[in-house]
């Protein structure tokens, strides 16, 4: 089976899948867009001081616009990035990074959707979740791929 | 010189208040939560992008998180760790920040 991430000769990342995959992943931003239940985090707000409330939305009114606009930014270099996949294009590194984050970000809500957890409601899904499980499932393994090649191309 | 004399002698000063420096002077750890979702090789790779760990050191944290639920994954002045925190919820983990 074909690795969806490689590294060329030079030690760059490449992602080369095909036009199925990259119909699933078309999808994902506007997935993320509609879904999130928070710009900040795909779960909700998660906390960051829990014992401290004060200091806890202290912390978000600084960081939660900076991380929604991160995210925003990672969300545009894959979208622009995720046309080449078909042919197979290069990725620098913060490109293949933003792309770690995407699909990571796309797992999180998805497993919201699904009602995810605990890893004992995994079977539940499995069982009823259908093409949403599915989708989890392949976009862990191209994220497991995708992190095997930053490793190796660092 | 007089004047260099004069500036170095010991002056009298009110007792600091300890607590304060302390408090102020206290690391902060960073901790990272289990969660189901994200991938054990993600994890790994987070940990040592952020924090520079080895690949046996990240590993040893991430199983930390998987089977005790948590794990201190850094440590360091207030600030740093808030921006330590925030770059692990930028790539979906949970972290919180605790003093020591």
């Amino acid at each position: 089976m074909r690795e969806p991430f490689a590294l060329d000769r030079k030690g760059r990342i490449k992602v080369k899948l095909d036009i199925n995959e990259v119909a699933v992943l078309g999808q994902l931003v506007p997935l993320l867009v509609a879904e999130s239940p928070s710009p900040t985090e795909p779960r909700g707000r998660l906390p960051v001081y829990p014992g401290s409330p004060g200091d806890d939305e202290e912390f978000w009114r600084l960081m939660g616009s900076e991380l929604t606009s991160d995210r925003a930014d990672d969300r545009t270099r894959f979208e622009e990035t995720l046309g080449g996949a078909e042919r197979g294009a290069v990725l620098s590194e913060g490109e293949a990074e933003s792309w770690l984050r995407v699909l990571g970000e796309a797992r999180l809500v998805l497993a919201v959707r699904l009602g995810i957890k605990e890893e004992s409601d995994y079977d539940r899904a499995r069982r009823d979740g259908g093409a949403e499980m599915a989708t989890l499932d392949y976009l862990g393994y191209l994220q497991a791929s995708l992190a095997m090649a930053l490793t190796r191309s660092s | 010189m007089v004047g260099e004399l004069t500036s170095a002698l010991p002056v009298r000063t009110d007792r600091p208040d300890v607590d304060d420096v302390v408090a102020g002077d206290s690391p902060w750890n960073v901790v990272v939560w289990n969660d189901p979702v994200n991938l054990m090789e993600y994890v790994v790779y987070v940990f040592r992008k952020l924090f520079g760990h080895s690949p046996e050191e990240a590993t040893r944290l991430m199983l930390a998180v998987h089977h005790e639920g948590r794990a201190v994954v850094a440590s360091g002045p207030r600030e740093k760790s808030e921006v330590d925190c925030y770059r692990l919820h930028h790539y979906g983990l949970w972290a919180t920040l605790e003093k020591t």
